[in-house]
């Protein structure tokens, strides 16, 4: 048994069929993406730093729309083209859902979930025109270096 | 200490009390709490809590007995009430209360003890503004005590600190201004005492700076105005990342315009203050996703003229038009550079009949009042041009105060409650330097209410009442502003802090406030079709 082990560590295609054959989830990407799919955001961002294969199919925006959109109904087409523009997936979860869908998760009404994607959409509309300022460096604008107005989501305030 | 060696009659009848062993001699003057003698009784500092702890006791014994009560009252033997201790001791053994065997039995909840012992505190101190300071307590008690009195001196000082300003106030209203400036010297030192990082403290200082401003530098606003546009453009824009009234403003007017402008092909928004343009992204995002696919978007926007030859309005129109770019919004951009909002004329807005034109005014209204109400008053003007572009709806966020009364009295005590209000409410927040500059911002607003008169003075809020009545004599009729728009405004609220501001709809209208004190109110108004050309009189 040992010596089979042995061998099969140093063989690259495996031709012996073993009774156990050893499965390796890398040399499956589509099953990989399916589980990653199915993972919360603070799993995904752990999940993008296993390996650079992981990190690189964590990236991929798509994985980051589910989140988005996982408690309502999927949205039409063209809240993509625009979420694109405006910075991506994973910069609207990280920067305005994930924010609001934990500070509204106290007081929220099971009706409210579409509501807080479109007020997440609208902060991250804002943001990204302060980040459009930062960047056109006119000398009036660059007070701030990076963009605040979504600096009342980061921080937890407390009365 | 046993209840009954503490329990020694005072001079006074107390024939009841069932001291044992007490020394009958006379408790010294001075250990007798001073706030409850100016009530009428008489305890001795020291026993303070065990006659709080009997009290409650008796209290006890009296609502699981009431049968009782009529004994009482028929077979009473007349007890000196004035001394607390006995007369408390005496109606207890009436009860038939056994008495305790160690002092373990009076383990109450400390914090109920505090509470009544802070009660007599609170009680007593309109009368006594002096506080008693000889008080042997065990130790934790004198801690909190302690802080008791620190806390009652402070807010001592604080209301003294209200009542100079009133008085100086009416000073300054009364033309005695000689005994207003002396008032200022008195508050600027008694603000050494207060704590001037949060609560009636700041406040205080901003109004004694601008009360002094008034008395020393005469009306015409000085440094208050004296701030640059740009200047202005970074406060505003600190304030609107530091709380949330801006932001209610914007989504709330948004909401309403997203909704006027459905079916629309062609709309057409005029900004009465552009600054940062920091409304319309969010705008532009909604219209980008509506069902139907987005308008043809105009956006005239007016502000200040900048210095120096820098062409501030076009560039924020500029990356109004990249963001509409990037979402696929068709879009065009107008700046108009006025100074002031009566010099603006409608043939500069260049509105196509064919569009829907909605009216955007977030806390610019107030500026065009004037202290006389003649008859072509720059509000008037201004508001019949609107009614002239006939538009789908225009928004209107101004602030709930009525900071516009001709008597600068009144004048003054409405702008202090309300700047305290806004003050708690900014405490809330807790990043910097958004924090400091928005206060910088309010600062300016108060200073210009209290210190300023005439033309410079522009700060001239009115509650929303009066704008109603003036809208609507003016040729408007309220537009409600609808579910979702309260829904959103709730939602933002929360996500600022879950308490303490609070949402509420007044007949359509949205007021945001802090602890229902209404601060910042928003409306929608349509110009009613086929109105008569002449004013009516009202």
């Amino acid at each position: 048994m040992v010596e089979n082990h042995r061998r099969e560590d140093h063989e690259t295609g495996g031709e012996n069929k073993e009774k156990r054959p050893k499965f390796f989830i890398n040399d499956h990407v589509d099953i990989l993406i399916e589980i990653l799919e199915r993972l919360d955001g603070r799993s995904l961002c752990v999940a993008a730093s296993v390996c650079r294969l992981w990190c690189t199919i964590a990236r991929n925006d798509s994985l980051w729309e589910n989140l988005c959109f996982s408690h309502v109904s999927p949205p039409p087409s063209s809240v993509r083209s625009v979420v694109l523009a405006l910075g991506g997936y994973k910069r609207l979860y990280t920067g305005c859902v994930r924010p609001v869908r934990s500070r509204l998760g106290r007081v929220r009404r099971a009706s409210w979930a579409r509501d807080e994607v479109q007020l997440s959409l609208s902060l991250f509309c804002v943001d990204y025109y302060e980040r459009l300022g930062g960047s056109n460096s006119n000398g009036r604008l660059v007070e701030k270096s990076s963009p605040s107005s979504l600096m009342f989501l980061c921080k937890p305030v407390n009365v | 200490m046993l209840r009954y060696d503490s329990t020694s009659s005072s001079a006074g009848s107390s024939s009841g009390s069932l001291s044992s062993s007490s020394s009958s001699s006379k408790p010294p003057q001075q250990d007798i709490d001073g706030l409850l003698a100016g009530a009428g009784y008489k305890v001795r500092s020291s026993e303070l809590r065990q006659v709080a702890q009997r009290l409650e006791r008796l209290e006890t014994a009296m609502g699981n007995s009431p049968a009782d009560f009529s004994q009482l009252a028929s077979d009473a033997i007349l007890y000196n009430p004035s001394d607390l201790a006995c007369w408390v001791d005496s109606l207890l053994t009436e009860f038939a209360e056994p008495p305790p065997t160690c002092s373990s039995d009076f383990i109450v909840d400390p914090v109920n003890n505090q509470t009544v012992v802070n009660s007599a505190w609170t009680a007593a101190e309109p009368h006594t503004p002096q506080v008693h300071q000889n008080i042997t307590y065990d130790e934790q008690q004198s801690l909190d005590n302690q802080l008791t009195v620190v806390t009652a001196m402070e807010e001592d000082s604080g209301i003294r600190l209200v009542h100079m300003l009133m008085t100086c106030a009416e000073c300054v209203q009364s033309g005695d201004l000689s005994l207003a400036a002396s008032l200022i010297d008195d508050m600027q030192g008694l603000l050494t005492h207060v704590n001037t990082v949060c609560g009636i403290g700041k406040v205080a200082g901003h109004f004694i700076d601008a009360l002094s401003r008034r008395i020393f530098q005469g009306m015409g606003g000085g440094s208050v105005n004296g701030g640059s546009a740009f200047e202005n453009e970074i406060l505003y824009h600190h304030f609107y990342e530091a709380c949330p009234y801006l932001k209610f403003a914007h989504f709330t007017a948004n909401q309403a315009i997203l909704e006027a402008f459905d079916g629309h092909d062609c709309v057409h928004v005029v900004d009465f203050n552009l600054m940062h343009g920091l409304q319309w992204p969010a705008l532009i995002q909604a219209l980008a996703l509506r069902p139907g696919g987005p308008p043809l978007l105009r956006l005239t926007g007016i502000g200040p003229p900048s210095p120096d030859g820098r062409d501030s309005l076009r560039e924020i129109g500029l990356r109004l038009a990249e963001l509409a770019r990037s979402v696929n919004v068709r879009f065009a951009f107008r700046g108009v550079a006025a100074s002031r909002l009566e010099d603006v004329k409608p043939w500069m807005l260049q509105v196509n009949p064919k569009e829907a034109v909605a009216v955007n005014s977030i806390m610019q209204l107030h500026r065009l009042l004037g202290s006389e109400q003649t008859r072509n008053s720059p509000i008037d003007t201004v508001l019949s041009w609107i009614r002239g572009l006939n538009p789908k709806i225009m928004t209107v966020v101004e602030q709930e105060a009525n900071h516009n009364q001709p008597g600068f009295l009144d004048r003054f005590t409405e702008a202090l409650y309300y700047y305290s209000t806004m003050f708690d409410s900014l405490e809330a927040c807790r990043v910097q330097p958004e924090k400091a500059l928005a206060e910088i911002y309010i600062q300016r607003e108060i200073g210009n209410v209290v210190s300023c008169e005439g033309s410079a003075r522009v700060e001239r809020h009115e509650p929303l009442a009066k704008w109603r009545r003036r809208l609507s004599g003016a040729g408007f009729r309220a537009l409600h502003l609808g579910s979702n728009a309260f829904k959103q405004a709730s939602m933002l609220l929360t996500l600022f802090s879950a308490e303490g501001y609070s949402v509420e709809e007044n007949e359509g209208c949205l007021s945001l406030g802090w602890h229902s004190s209404p601060l910042i109110a928003a409306s929608a108004w349509q110009a009613v079709p086929a109105w008569d050309n002449h004013m009516s009189s009202s």
